[in-house]
């Protein structure tokens, strides 16, 4: 179906959006390897079960809307949705969680609006607040896999499990954990359900909730301070290490300029500001240190990865820029007035919301246009003499 | 630039001036060294020669020989009067001597234009030349002089643009001209043309650029080349310096190596700061600009007396075993240049005139050489790649970022699709310069400058249909009110019919003239007539007195 173009330029430059993505992917690595290793394999079951529905349910959509389906699914923005989305929800999660928030991501969010750049929202955030939404338990269980129960399990004569076991800590990259994280999303897979209830119970919750992520100190610091390894596998580093890992990969697009740094500089730079101006030490208020609200949650991530899709992002420079003040400051305010988990996913959808009238305004002034009349500049250098 | 570049430049070119760093651009691979390997070769007298007359946008042609008339070299065949704004005539000289075969259209290769009349000429090889008069004190020629030789020698703008260059001078004594740019840059890929001309002869275009200074009178001259044409600044800085025949004012200003910095408004903006205002003339903001290929050829026709018929044109390509820069005759067909660069006619190629982002694809080889083109590639498979498959836009803003006019090409191409013309033309649609730098870097491959020349091309046929449909609304209704009109003084004569008023028929009678002579004398008549026509053919001579001297020397009296 090539087609010779109908005029000039004949050259380019070798881009394309395929290989965009493709580097987008590698940049999320390192974040998602911190995850894996924090928090065990329920990320990678995410990422493959939102894969494998995206693909799916992407292949179904252009096949009914009568698109070359491989020329679409080649462009790879469907796995960039799917991957975003899959690290976004808890670890842990049932694949029928994955499954509706991919799917309502992929159909509804992308391609009931016109496919690839026509969403006018983030189509894995709208994914993740569809989930939020209807599924506020399931959404809030962070299972991560860090303890077994040590000995036989026993039920009394009433059906309630004894907990008289020990634990016993395991790392969340054994054999025992992916066989739990395994049981997490295909719960079918046990058949009594009083024993998935306590299996469930005995897997270690690390929720983010503000609160207690807020209320502390750095758990790096403390950390170093009583000598511990960073990275011991303590839920308690996790969010931090992961933030580092994401700003890498953020670092790593900027540097391959697939993103500009508007975007993420300026909601870095306005999360920074609006902690350190809240921010009262001893007050009975917890808002949290500025440090913990870049790298106590989702915030790197978000800056470098989900505010920076182009297609629902403002376009021009300082639409960019005025975007991610909104974001920013719309991440404070959810997250600590807000009754939310986290709050990237809400933050970027309002700024979805006003992209649109961010590129209608903040328009760069055009090459000749808008000039004072009679305004002849000096001359650039007086010439030199002739010998 | 980077400072190592910066500093070698520096160091290599003496005495220069570096611009200021513009807005976007691009830098794409530039190729350019395959045609610069050999110096700038003539070619052989072809059997035949199709020389372009006429513009396809329009004119009268007055033809000033005719089929079968023998012709010499340097003989004048025929003048355009063009259509456009503020254009005088344009001759077109016969570039060797031959007979005139036949009159016809034929191919030209030219960015816009590609059908023209062309005169036939088979030439035979003698070369007969009509003695041209050199100027023997090209140092004192005054301006009107000088503009006067270069229309003669049908001088037009060899960058591309094709602009008839007397009138751009002419143009230019209605506002001061502060500054004037001759355009070395040539940023666009393969095209070379105007780099070896300075690189080989750079004496003559400062000679040229300095004649041209004096026709504007132009405070400062200023050459603008890229910093990557080492071996072309270097002539130049040799030229400026060694040229001691006339007191030279000439300038050199580096600028940095992208693409578009060649475009005229923005290569004024990169080198005086001005901005030119959008819909304006450079020269109303006290700028001329005009290619160094043009200052050559004014050297050539103010020193030597040659008017323009030949030109220097870069053929290049991968199916052409050696590249190289022909100054060849206008008329040449792209044909016989191919085969003299050993064209490999096993591999399939495109013909390209002009450079790979903002020149047109020939439909066929026998397309002939005009006084604008400045490049012809045969492209091969790996000289433009098959085009990608188009995706869909993403609003990446890699466009935005290269666009060097700051207009939103990913917006434009929302508002192309859905044909919100008011957006487009809000969005500055017609600033778009069409030099294509958003399609070379978007990586969803979208077409995009030939979607904006579509969209140019419907919002003015939809602005012609509703300039006419306004016409025709004012010539109804000034019919309805012409009739309304008749109908009311028709109704007016009649109400008065019925009432005659006596006195109203005296007046109507004229009173007898105090001399004695009736109102309608025949006499009175006749004299009368005999004045008239008096009055015209005094009038009609006047008119033809001061075409005359228009003519002979119209820059005495700007008006």
């Amino acid at each position: 179906m090539n087609t010779l173009r109908p005029g000039a330029p004949f050259q380019h430059s070798g881009k394309d959006v395929a290989q965009l993505m493709q580097t987008l992917l590698y940049a999320l690595l390192p974040g998602i390897f911190c995850s894996l290793w924090f928090f065990g394999y329920g990320i990678l079951i995410n990422i493959v079960l939102a894969i494998l529905f995206a693909l799916f349910a992407e292949a179904v959509v252009l096949r009914l809307r009568g698109k070359h389906i491989f020329l679409h699914l080649s462009d790879k923005s469907v796995l960039v949705t799917a991957v975003l989305f899959a690290v976004a929800i808890p670890p842990g999660s049932p694949w029928w969680l994955t499954a509706i928030g991919i799917v309502f991501a992929v159909v509804i969010a992308k391609h009931l609006y016109g496919g690839l750049g026509q969403n006018p929202f983030n189509p894995a955030m709208c994914g993740y607040a569809m989930l939020l939404l209807a599924f506020p338990l399931e959404m809030t269980s962070w299972h991560v896999p860090g303890e077994v129960l040590n000995g036989p399990l026993t039920v009394d004569s009433l059906g309630i499990p004894t907990t008289t076991t020990e634990r016993q800590l395991i790392s969340p990259l054994s054999w025992t954990a992916f066989q739990q994280s395994a049981l997490l999303a295909f719960p079918f897979a046990v058949s009594n359900t009083v024993q998935l209830q306590e299996f469930i119970d005995g897997l270690v919750l690390a929720t983010p909730l503000i609160e207690f992520k807020m209320a502390g100190h750095s758990a790096l610091l403390a950390a170093r301070d009583s000598g511990a390894s960073l990275f011991a596998r303590g839920s308690e580093t996790a969010w931090e290490i992961i933030n580092i890992g994401y700003l890498l990969g953020g670092l790593f697009l900027l540097y391959k300029r697939i993103i500009s740094w508007h975007i993420p500089l300026a909601i870095i730079a306005t999360v920074l500001a609006v902690s350190a101006l809240m921010y009262a030490p001893g007050s009975v208020a917890v808002y949290g240190t500025p440090y913990l609200h870049l790298f106590g949650s989702a915030t790197m991530i978000g800056a470098f990865f989900i505010a920076t899709d182009p297609v629902s992002a403002a376009t021009t420079k300082s639409g960019k820029i005025i975007y991610g003040i909104i974001i920013g400051v719309s991440i404070y305010a959810i997250r600590v007035w807000g009754s939310y988990l986290d709050s990237i996913a809400f933050a970027v959808l309002f700024g979805n919301f006003c992209a649109p009238v961010l590129d209608q305004y903040c328009r760069p002034r055009i090459f000749g246009h808008g000039l004072r009349r009679h305004s002849r500049p000096a001359v650039i250098s007086e010439r030199p003499a002739k010998p | 630039m980077s400072a190592l570049n910066w500093i070698s430049s520096k160091l290599f070119a003496g005495d220069t001036v570096y611009a200021r760093h513009t807005y976007g651009g691009i830098r794409p691979q530039s190729f350019k060294q395959h045609s610069l390997r050999s110096r700038i070769m003539s070619t052989p007298i072809p059997a035949q020669l199709t020389i372009p007359v006429g513009a396809a946008d329009g004119g009268t042609i007055t033809q000033l020989v005719a089929v079968g008339e023998q012709v010499l070299k340097y003989q004048k065949l025929a003048s355009i009067q063009l259509n456009r704004d503020g254009c005088s005539e344009v001759f077109a000289h016969a570039p060797t001597s031959g007979v005139i075969a036949e009159i016809k259209s034929a191919r030209v290769a030219d960015h816009r234009i590609q059908q023209q009349l062309c005169l036939l000429l088979t030439t035979d090889g003698h070369d007969d030349a009509l003695v041209v008069e050199p100027s023997y004190d090209p140092v004192n020629l005054n301006s009107a002089e000088i503009v006067d030789i270069i229309r003669e020698a049908g001088i037009i703008g060899m960058g591309g643009a094709g602009f008839p260059s007397a009138d751009k001078l002419d143009s230019a004594f209605n506002s001061a001209i502060d500054i004037l740019i001759i355009n070395a840059t040539e940023c666009e890929p393969y095209i070379t043309a105007d780099e070896s001309l300075i690189r080989e002869r750079a004496k003559k275009t400062v000679l040229g650029a300095e004649l041209l200074q004096r026709a504007c009178s132009a405070t400062r001259c200023v050459f603008a080349i890229e910093e990557s044409k080492r071996d072309a600044i270097e002539a130049l800085t040799k030229a400026l310096q060694a040229d001691t025949e006339v007191a030279s004012s000439c300038e050199l200003v580096i600028i940095p190596t992208k693409y578009p910095a060649g475009s005229e408004n923005l290569l004024i903006h990169c080198v005086t700061g001005i901005e030119v205002p959008s819909g304006e003339y450079p020269a109303q903001s006290g700028v001329l600009m005009l290619n160094s290929g043009t200052a050559y050829a004014v050297c050539e026709a103010v020193v030597q007396g040659k008017p323009c018929i030949s030109r220097i044109t870069t053929l290049c390509g991968e199916t052409l075993q050696t590249p190289k820069n022909f100054e060849v005759l206008i008329g040449t067909s792209a044909n016989f240049l191919f085969d003299l660069c050993g064209i490999d006619n096993s591999v399939a190629h495109r013909s390209i005139v002009g450079g790979p982002l903002m020149g047109r694809e020939l439909n066929a080889d026998d397309a002939v050489i005009y006084k604008t083109t400045n490049c012809l590639i045969a492209a091969g498979p790996a000289d433009i790649p098959m085009p990608a498959e188009e995706r869909a836009c993403i609003r990446c803003g890699f466009c935005a970022d290269v666009c060097p006019v700051r207009l939103l090409p990913q917006q434009l191409l929302a508002f192309s699709k859905s044909s919100d013309t008011d957006a487009l033309v809000e969005h500055g649609l017609f600033d778009c310069i069409e030099c294509g730098a958003c399609d070379y870097v978007c990586p969803s491959h979208i077409a995009l400058v030939s979607t904006y020349k579509d969209s140019k091309a419907c919002i003015e046929a939809r602005q012609q249909e509703v300039d006419r449909s306004a016409y025709w609304q004012q010539r109804f209704q000034y019919r309805q009110y012409r009739l309304k009109k008749d109908k009311d003084q028709s109704l007016a004569r009649k109400s008065a019919n019925k009432t005659p008023a006596p006195k109203l028929e005296k007046k109507a009678t004229p009173a007898p003239l105090p001399n004695g002579q009736d109102f309608f004398s025949k006499e009175k008549a006749s004299a009368e007539i005999a004045a008239a026509v008096a009055r015209v053919k005094a009038r009609r001579e006047a008119k033809t007195r001061v075409n005359g001297e228009s003519h002979a020397a119209p820059k005495d009296d700007p008006k």
